[in-house]
């Protein structure tokens, strides 16, 4: 082989792999930052360390830490307080992230801030996957009262449908379903089927009015300063009822995620 | 020799329609792709650089010119609703946070494909003002069908005389 077609054949190759993505050693154009005062979210960000963090947490471990949680929210991560999230079957990558952003200041709570602070990396990772394996499905023994829908829900349950279900494609609102399940989930978003309605209401509104701002790339505050205080509240009730349908349903509803 | 000369060249070919195939799927300018791209790690966007929230919209760099900054994601643009002036250039800066999207702007011949872990870019100029939406063309997941932002496109006067929040994005409004 002589040294112009190894040459040709080296130059041939690179340009194909190139083509293909493939990084070659080559100097780039550095990245420009014209970034003013930057705001930051959220420090936390789905790299694959951060997964590998956050979804091996030890459940057992969690449990014994979890003690403490049982309070607020419930022995069995169903709250009896409508202002205080229930935590069963959250899938652990979104209890992570709040855990952290509770940490590091990011998402304000006075009364959860000085709870996570003491708690390590691993402690945070652990209680995750305890509340994320506990069961969702409606205990024949457990008797108590959940909040009654309003007499005017018919009205509200046609509006939250519509949005859980189809969004407002003339707003931009992309529909509930397709991160909070159950159609498509996306990382770092609870399923909402058995969240509290007094705590979804809360929490939309906090983002409606940039209270709430831990989200990552504005995507919840983008959505919810756009809904009118009705669809708010029809959202609301719409997942406070399912949740309460699913634990006084005759049969084991599906198990989150 | 020949043969193999005629191998070399066929290689360069393949490469060379890879290569405009790439270019013309992401609209990027062929340079960006001396060095791998421009290396932008589609989750950690808002840590800093260039698209932090506090960066995104309608901004007027030091030389006079008009840059835009759009993040696409799963399943809004951010910001929503931009503010441009109208016969003036203003050059478009838009990356993705997760999938593929396609910013498209209707009325006009318009569109920017937003790719992860790269910014595409372009320079254009609208003619007059008026509102025009923006949907996502390209399909990114179960909530691609209400993806939709909106471009308001406002008089090079009406536009320096409106308050720097205005002018960076029409969100609030």
């Amino acid at each position: 082989m002589t040294p112009a077609s190894r040459i040709a054949r080296a130059l041939g190759w690179a340009i194909m792999l190139w083509g293909v993505g493939v990084p070659l050693p080559l100097s780039g154009d550095p990245p420009e930052n014209s970034a003013p005062a930057v705001r930051v979210s959220s420090n936390v960000a789905w790299t694959p360390e951060t997964i590998k963090q956050a979804s091996n947490g030890d459940p057992f471990r969690g449990m014994l830490l979890a003690r403490r949680c049982g309070h607020c929210h419930g022995s069995e991560g169903f709250s009896a307080e409508p202002f205080v999230p229930n935590l069963a079957g959250i899938d652990r990558l979104s209890i992570w992230k709040q855990l952290e952003d509770f940490r590091s200041g990011k998402r304000i709570s006075p009364v959860m801030q000085p709870i996570v602070v003491p708690l390590s990396p691993r402690d945070i990772a652990d209680v995750s996957a305890y509340f994320s394996l506990l069961p969702t499905f409606a205990d024949p023994q457990d008797n108590r009262a959940f909040p009654q829908a309003t007499t005017d829900f018919a009205k509200l349950r046609a509006a939250a449908q519509k949005l859980v279900g189809f969004g407002d494609g003339h707003r931009g609102i992309p529909p509930c379903q397709a991160c909070h399940g159950p159609v498509a989930y996306v990382k770092g978003a609870p399923a909402l089927s058995t969240q509290n309605g007094h705590y979804v209401l809360t929490q939309l509104q906090h983002f409606a009015d940039g209270t709430r701002a831990n989200d990552i790339n504005m995507v919840m505050r983008t959505i919810a300063r756009q809904l009118t205080a009705e669809e708010l509240g029809a959202l609301a009730e719409y997942y406070g009822a399912g949740r309460a349908a699913d634990r006084h349903a005759e049969s084991p509803g599906l198990p989150m995620q | 020799m020949r043969q193999k000369l005629g191998f070399a060249i066929s290689i360069a070919m393949v490469g060379c329609i890879i290569l405009a195939t790439r270019f013309y799927e992401v609209d990027l300018p062929v340079w960006h792709f001396f060095g791998g791209g421009t290396g932008i790690d589609p989750a950690t966007l808002h840590l800093g650089g260039e698209f932090v929230e506090s960066n995104l919209g309608t901004t007027r760099e030091s030389d006079g010119s008009f840059t835009v900054r759009i993040l696409a994601q799963q399943y809004v643009f951010v910001p929503q609703c931009v503010v441009v002036p109208s016969g003036v250039p203003v050059h478009f800066r838009v990356t993705s946070a997760d999938q593929v999207h396609l910013l498209k702007i209707s009325d006009t011949d318009f569109s920017l494909k937003a790719v992860p872990g790269a910014v595409s870019e372009v320079t254009t100029e609208f003619a007059k003002a008026g509102t025009f939406e923006a949907p996502c063309g390209e399909f990114c997941g179960a909530g691609h069908f209400a993806m939709r932002a909106r471009l308001e496109v406002v008089s090079a006067n009406e536009f320096t005389g409106m308050h720097a929040d205005q002018r960076r994005s029409c969100d609030s409004r």
